[in-house]
């Protein structure tokens, strides 16, 4: 789950995973999520770094702390998320999808063309 | 609290200069990796620190007490590395029982049941045991001695892969339940780096970078492109390696810091995350280049 290819930090790939269990539900609104010692042991990692992924969703406002009882997922976490995904995660994977699709002189009509079959495709797997 | 400090700390070893004014400090419960190429003196540092050796100038604390034999030291820290000596009449369960005499947070459970889950042998002597068996049970004594200062010397010298990972999961368990200060020397930092919160470079017995983890792995970042162009984008910057690769392409590794990222990847540079095993090399090599510059 967690990989050290260089590529993502380790405590930006904690972050992740919590808020993709947020997203799916797994942590709801109110609910405590695991502290940074439950998460070094999970992963095997250094607790300093689990903790500096908590921190960083603390200050997207996606965790609260309640003094001496741990961190909270937010009312607003999964709106946040949500909204943070899509401007930089998906709008992100976009600009590579563009930036390929120039070099390879892909014109927009094929480009939106192989979108529309991927997103179809997706959805027959889901069924 | 700093539980090491270390100012201008310099060891001569005859002519050589294996340690030149090196200046730093280690927080309590913390694990540090001590990274260096072969004779940067990561060992001459940690003997140092355990009290082993007697530095030759500068101040080192540990404790806030100079720990060259001073008990207290040596009572609430532990060096181990692949030469520990062992009476070669006693058994390794004689050799435990010892060490639990001596340390006064030895967990006599903790090390019997790592004991057994490695098929140790309580007859076995420690001087008929393979290289990796050796290191396999001195960290058994590193983690069950349970020491304020834990000091582990390339702890993981000739054991296999599978060990290696029982290993940096074992004493990273035994730290979750055991808050202790930590320092790892290994030519393996790949391995350990997810354990680690912080690194120490050092290259020719000076400190090179200390840093913590996390910043060490975005420390540098890898450019490709025309060689021509790289060429003219990394003059003036700070440039940590540079190679050509194939025909007409370089790549080249630069501090990240402050770059002008985007414009590179709008000229059409490929930018690559540089690992931070990598960064430790390119950082440390003593010429620009690298082994194929011999063959050219």
């Amino acid at each position: 789950m967690i990989s050290s290819d260089g590529s993502t930090p380790i405590y930006v790939q904690i972050a992740e995973w919590i808020e993709t269990e947020i997203l799916i539900g797994n942590l709801k609104h109110d609910e405590k999520v695991y502290s940074q010692y439950k998460l070094a042991e999970m992963f095997t990692i250094n607790p300093a770094t689990a903790a500096k992924g908590l921190n960083l969703l603390s200050d997207e406002n996606i965790l609260y702390t309640k003094r001496g009882l741990g961190k909270f997922v937010t009312a607003e976490a999964k709106q946040i998320i949500i909204d943070k995904r899509k401007n930089h995660k998906l709008k992100g994977l976009l600009e590579e999808a563009a930036m390929e699709a120039k070099i390879l002189h892909v014109q927009d009509e094929e480009l939106l063309l192989m979108l529309k079959t991927i997103m179809k495709d997706s959805k027959g797997d889901t069924r | 609290m700093n539980v090491i400090e270390c100012n201008g700390l310099t060891k001569m070893q005859g002519n050589h200069t294996a340690l030149d004014q090196l200046s730093f400090s280690i927080k309590e419960h913390t694990i540090t990796g001590l990274i260096g190429r072969n004779g940067a003196g990561k060992t001459t540092l940690l003997k140092i620190l355990a009290g082993h050796w007697k530095e030759t100038s500068g101040e080192v604390t540990v404790f806030s007490k100079r720990p060259f034999h001073n008990l207290f030291v040596s009572v609430n820290s532990i060096y181990i590395d692949d030469q520990l000596a062992f009476s070669t009449t006693m058994t390794l369960s004689e050799i435990l029982n010892e060490a639990s005499r001596f340390y006064p947070n030895w967990d006599k459970q903790l090390s019997e049941r790592l004991f057994n889950y490695f098929s140790f042998h309580e007859n076995q002597k420690h001087d008929q045991l393979s290289k990796g068996r050796k290191s396999t049970f001195h960290m058994i004594i590193g983690i069950a001695s349970r020491c304020a200062l834990t000091l582990l010397d390339e702890p993981t010298t000739g054991m296999d892969a599978a060990v290696r990972k029982d290993f940096y999961r074992a004493l990273l368990r035994d730290y979750l339940d055991h808050p202790r200060t930590m320092i790892l020397s290994s030519h393996h930092l790949e391995e350990m780096e997810d354990l680690l919160e912080n690194v120490l470079l050092i290259q020719n017995g000076r400190k090179y970078l200390h840093l913590p983890m996390d910043e060490l792995k975005e420390y540098g970042i890898g450019v490709t492109g025309r060689t021509e162009m790289v060429r003219q984008w990394i003059h003036n910057k700070k440039v940590i390696y540079v190679k050509e690769v194939g025909k007409n392409a370089t790549y080249a590794v630069l501090k990240r810091e402050g770059l002008p990222l985007e414009k590179a990847k709008q000229l059409g540079m490929e930018l690559t995350p540089v690992s931070a095993s990598d960064i430790c090399i390119y950082l440390t090599n003593q010429t620009k280049g690298g082994i194929d510059d011999v063959f050219k």
